[in-house]
């Protein structure tokens, strides 16, 4: 997706990070973990290290292949990164309630999936 | 059979040469638009082996000044027999 | 690398006949296909003219930096697109061989090409 225009901003560690109309990081180099945190607490949500694990999963599947990934394969790529276990759709859904795959990649200072509705 | 659409002309695209090749020996081949430059006589030799299966769209090639140059090979269809053909076919592909 | 070895099948094919970075054609394409998957939908590819380009190794981002579809193209096996059809002829015809491809392929022969075609429900073509 394209760099679009940042329309808001939080505060993480003294920086201004800018965000897009539906909360994603607008320039992806900007993110940290602090990042993740921030956003996780602004709609009440805390992070685990099960959060964090599959947080890990969503960066390292954009550094492979430079997209976000939809559900089906988030769920591919976790099972394959964490065990079967954890590629379920269940359990991501119960760490990210809503959308796993967009609620994960804002999280994890991605584009928003490209083929996520 | 599909029913395969090209509206571009042999002489400015080589996109028949893959149409050609997609095309089972079922399918039908409808020249539309800048594809119907491909039905005068001068310029069907690019679609061999179509006798039979190879159609023109009357209003394209009425609009473009070819409705006496296109070639005995070339059915004519009008809008409406273009309409059943696509009928007939089970699906369509474009070409461009 | 295979030869057809079953008849071709699926719900949608999304047929790539443009080479990368000139156009939208192939972005285009490829985000159908993956929309399609992400839905369920079992999805083949077919490459043929141009569209072979799309798959040769050794590709990089635009010269103003614009992202290349070639890792997109590795990460369709994570949505289960695994069937990537290829016309021999236009392999052939552009000097290519299949150790040149970034992945595996199933190359088929010109006359069969109508039959991945005749195989799948809906057809795409870019």
């Amino acid at each position: 997706m394209a760099t679009t225009q940042a329309t808001r901003y939080i505060t993480v560690e003294d920086r201004e990070i800018g965000l897009d109309p539906e909360g994603f990081v607008v320039d992806m180099t900007a993110w940290t973990p602090a990042v993740a945190e921030a956003l996780a607490a602004e709609e009440g949500r805390e992070l685990t290290p099960e959060h964090w694990e599959v947080l890990e999963v969503l960066r390292a599947f954009y550094a492979r292949y430079e997209n976000a990934p939809a559900m089906r394969p988030l769920v591919k790529a976790v099972s394959q990164a964490l065990g079967p276990d954890k590629g379920r759709s269940l359990h991501l859904m119960r760490l990210f309630p809503d959308s796993p795959a967009k609620v994960g990649a804002r999280l994890a200072g991605l584009p928003k999936p490209t083929n996520c509705l | 059979m599909l029913l395969h659409l090209l509206n571009r002309a042999p002489s400015s695209s080589s996109v028949h040469q893959d149409v050609l090749r997609a095309m089972g020996e079922e399918d039908a081949l409808m020249l539309i638009e800048d594809g119907v430059f491909g039905a005068v006589s001068a310029q069907v030799q690019h679609f061999p082996g179509l006798e039979g299966r190879l159609f023109a769209l009357r209003e394209d090639l009425e609009s473009r000044g070819l409705a006496g140059r296109c070639d005995a090979r070339v059915i004519i269809v009008d809008m409406d027999g273009f309409v059943a053909l696509t009928e007939d076919a089970q699906r369509t592909v474009s070409w461009f | 690398m295979s030869e057809i070895t079953e008849v071709p099948h699926g719900d949608l094919l999304v047929m790539l006949r443009h080479a990368p970075h000139g156009g939208l054609w192939l972005r285009e394409a490829l985000d159908l296909a993956l929309v399609g998957a992400a839905f369920g939908q079992s999805v083949s590819l077919l490459l043929m003219g141009d569209g072979v380009w799309a798959l040769l190794q050794g590709q990089g981002p635009g010269p103003l930096g614009q992202k290349g579809s070639h890792s997109t193209f590795e990460m369709l096996e994570m949505y289960d697109i695994e069937r990537l059809y290829i016309d021999s002829d236009s392999l052939e015809e552009r000097g290519l061989i299949r150790d040149d491809l970034l992945l595996p392929v199933i190359e088929v022969p010109t006359s069969e090409l109508s039959t991945v075609l005749a195989g799948h429900r809906q057809i795409f073509n870019f």
